[in-house]
């Protein structure tokens, strides 16, 4: 049987999490202690590219368990979240089997009675063997533990967050042709937002809530040199000063923490000795994704602009 | 301790953070495993259980250290331990001081501290009244301290000490009692601080009260907002407009609900055997094309920039977009919408046309319209006209009107005014009224949401 280690205090989960390379927050490790603690799920809203989808996966990586992931986008629906039935391996099976079927039928005596024999072998056709396990049912359904990432949940129409409310709250699914699937464990439940629409007070109230900002010079050097060792010590700690720098202008976008990781690794890969002129000039369109952004930013780090980009005032 | 906590929990709610019964019920499950030792660790235990929202955390930030800070102990009574002699010593000792500071001292060597009564004298007289920050908490202890004489009190004790030695009491004993004033005066010190916190924390909750909600803000008219208010909406505006996306996006998939689309839906049966399965249905909807003509005289200004700004953080969801400003005459501002920056494009917009003495001329600037730019209106644009509809006398120019209500899918108004105020006085609203496909009122924020989601459809 699965044996979950087990997590005796906050510092333990912060711990684990720095085992798999992801620097806690006091803030972070308390909410996964109580999540585990409360069976609750965990909300986690901020910037994009932050870390919010790198906790839970270092998080079932550090509890071994497998990450279900489900990203949510307009549109997301039941089908495509919990179940479907799958049409088309129904429909080859019926066409395999019409000589079976046939036998089967051949000797009814009135409509209503070759009806019924088929009837009674509907259940072929309506098990498990047909169904198509989306996220939803694939987290519930495991026979290990899980832990369920709901990406992006900001995305998805309302209707959606209400039908995910219901799972969240019982964790079980009724598939009217099978009955209700009651979860054989409970998985660990992370939802992100990037915060682009306000989500319902209703799921909300059910989560724990974490609230992951851009890291400070310090934190984001610890990142950095464990995620990219390579880089050197001095160049890392230039590199991380100068996003720093870059997001306290009024940028369009924002460079993320993930981007300060590309970064790092193109300046390894460039060999990098230092951080002048030509080298921020040729990279940084790694950290940058605006235009304007970066005619903004070479401004800001006298890198003397050529022409690009519209001005601003 | 529990009772602190559901204080705490109240005094959020009072600050307007929304807390469920069954989030504090989430707060105290969460406590039995925190602990309350790790004073760190207690805090963002409540604070992952209570607080749902970012904007939130300061509120709570604010109020955490005010509702649970270490206790200050009680005084302790140094008579008890003495003889009935020496208690007479110290009594007689104490004729002897005739000085203000005989309230201050009495309460140190009684162990009755000061009453709440006493304390509440005390920090009106420091005025305490006005303080709203917890920071300020030491300073009105401190006044109190000195309202009460605690920079003469050591001079005092010394004078209190002689005559004790004088009247020939031991010197051990007079050590222990030195020892003892002075654990009391730190113990004093301490609960001043302490109701000094307190009663800022009760003047914060009453400042809480007074302060105006969000969703109050966006039923207020925008005549009324001060600019603070307009700042604190301004903030709102993009996500009311991730708000309205959402609900345009789900009516655009909603809309599908057409016609059969045959070419697609055969294409998608090859997937099961040529069985239509999966039926595909025309998209009905198309993104809507825009016209808006802004009237943006001063009093109609506020309008104009949220339309301004809800218009431009929702321009995905438009097919095409044109934006003209008017007073006296029309000038088209699509091109500065369409590529400056939200705040620098709403301040250009507004300020096309100068500040100063102009005379509306709605009829004017119709017939300008309708020379100049005409051809962008198709049977595909929803044109929107935002103003007052007052037109100081002008020729209203009702044909050019009709001509482009005609022209166009919808012709929607948008007018601050109240209905009863159209066709009073210079008001020609009552004549374009007809006219329009529909009509809305736009007083404040939250009715001007509600049209803009109407103008999406």
């Amino acid at each position: 049987m699965f044996q979950m280690p087990v997590f005796p205090s906050v510092d333990a989960v912060k711990d684990a999490l720095a085992a798999q390379k992801y620097i806690a927050t006091d803030e972070i490790a308390t909410a996964i202690f109580l999540a585990e603690k409360l069976g609750k799920p965990v909300l986690t809203e901020g910037p994009a590219g932050v870390g919010k989808t790198e906790l839970s996966k270092a998080w079932a990586a550090a509890t071994r368990r497998e990450l279900v992931r489900m990203q949510c986008y307009e549109g997301l629906d039941e089908s495509k979240a919990l179940y479907e039935w799958e049409y088309a391996k129904q429909m080859l099976y019926t066409q395999l089997l019409r000589d079976k079927l046939a036998d089967l039928l051949s000797d009814a005596q009135t409509l209503a009675e070759a009806a019924d024999r088929l009837a009674a072998e509907e259940d072929v056709f309506f098990s498990e063997r047909f169904l198509l396990p989306r996220p939803l049912l694939r987290a519930i359904n495991n026979d290990c533990p899980t832990v369920l990432l709901i990406d992006e949940i900001d995305r998805a129409d309302a209707e959606f967050e209400a039908f995910l409310l219901e799972v969240l709250s019982d964790f079980q699914v009724s598939i009217p042709e099978l009955g209700t699937i009651v979860a054989k464990q409970q998985p660990t439940v992370f939802l992100t937002s990037n915060n682009t629409r306000e989500l319902s007070e209703a799921l909300k109230r059910r989560c724990l809530y974490i609230y992951i900002d851009y890291p400070n010079t310090e934190e984001e050097l610890r990142i950095v040199q464990i995620k990219v060792p390579e880089l050197a010590p001095r160049l890392a700690r230039q590199a991380v000063e100068a996003v720093q720098a870059l997001r306290q202008l009024d940028l369009k976008k924002n460079p993320s923490v993930s981007e300060t990781l590309d970064w790092a690794r193109a300046l390894v890969t460039l060999n990098a000795r230092s951080l002048d002129a030509e080298t921020l000039e040729n990279t940084l369109t790694v950290l940058l994704k605006y235009e304007s952004d970066v005619a903004r930013a070479r401004r800001a780090l006298n890198l003397g602009g050529n022409g690009h980009g519209r001005p601003h005032r | 301790m529990e009772d602190r906590i559901a204080k705490f929990i109240a005094a959020l709610r009072v600050a307007g953070v929304r807390v469920s019964i069954a989030e504090s019920q989430d707060a105290w499950q969460a406590i039995t495993h925190t602990g309350i030792a790790d004073r760190n660790l207690f805090r963002l235990g409540l604070r992952s259980t209570l607080i749902k929202d970012a904007t939130s955390f300061e509120t709570f930030e604010e109020l955490f250290p005010l509702y649970f800070s270490a206790g200050a102990p009680p005084l302790q009574n140094l008579q008890a331990e003495l003889s009935p002699e020496q208690q007479q010593m110290l009594r007689d000792a104490l004729q002897q001081l005739q000085s203000d500071l005989r309230q201050l001292l009495q309460w140190l060597l009684s162990g009755h501290g000061p009453t709440p009564e006493e304390l509440e004298d005390l920090a009106n007289q420091a005025g305490i009244n006005q303080a709203t920050s917890p920071y300020q908490a030491q300073r009105y202890a401190r006044r109190m301290r000195q309202l009460l004489g605690w920079e003469q009190l050591q001079e005092l004790l010394e004078m209190l000490w002689e005559i004790l030695a004088k009247q020939g009491m031991d010197p051990q004993t007079i050590e222990q009692l030195k020892a003892k004033v002075a654990e009391n005066q730190e113990s004093l010190e301490q609960q001043l601080g302490e109701f000094a916190g307190q009663k800022i924390r009760d003047n914060l909750i009453e400042e809480y009260q007074k302060r105006q909600p969000l969703h109050d803000l966006m039923q207020r008219p925008f005549s009324s907002l001060s600019q603070a208010e307009m700042d604190a909406l301004r903030d709102q505006v993009r996500r009311l407009a991730a708000h309205l996306r959402s609900r345009a996006a789900l009516r655009q998939k909603r809309g599908k609900k057409g016609k059969l689309d045959a070419k697609t839906t055969i294409r998608a049966s090859l997937r099961y055997g040529g069985v239509p399965f999966e039926l595909h249905l025309k998209q009905r909807r198309l993104k809507p094309k825009l016209i808006a003509i802004l009237d943006v005289s001063t009093s109609m200004r506020p309008v104009a920039e949220f339309f301004l700004r809800l218009l431009y953080e929702l321009q995905d969801q438009v097919q095409k977009t044109r934006s003209f400003a008017f007073i006296d005459h029309l000038e088209d501002v699509t091109p500065d919408m369409q590529s400056l920056r939200i705040d620098e494009a709403v301040h250009v917009v507004l300020t096309r046309l100068p500040p100063g003495y102009y005379s509306t001329d709605l009829g004017y600037c119709l017939r300008q319209f309708e020379a100049d730019y005409m051809d962008t209106v198709d049977r595909r644009t929803t044109v929107i006209l935002l103003g007052d509809g007052r037109n100081n006398f002008n020729d209203p120019a009702i044909d050019t009107f009709t001509r482009i209500s005609r022209r166009a899918r919808r012709l929607i108004w948008l007018n601050p005014e109240y209905p009863a105020q159209w066709g009073t006085g210079d008001s020609d609203m009552l004549q374009y009224a007809p006219l329009c496909t529909e009509v809305h009122q736009v007083r404040n924020l939250a009715q001007l949401t509600e049209a803009i989601d109407r103008m999406l459809y």
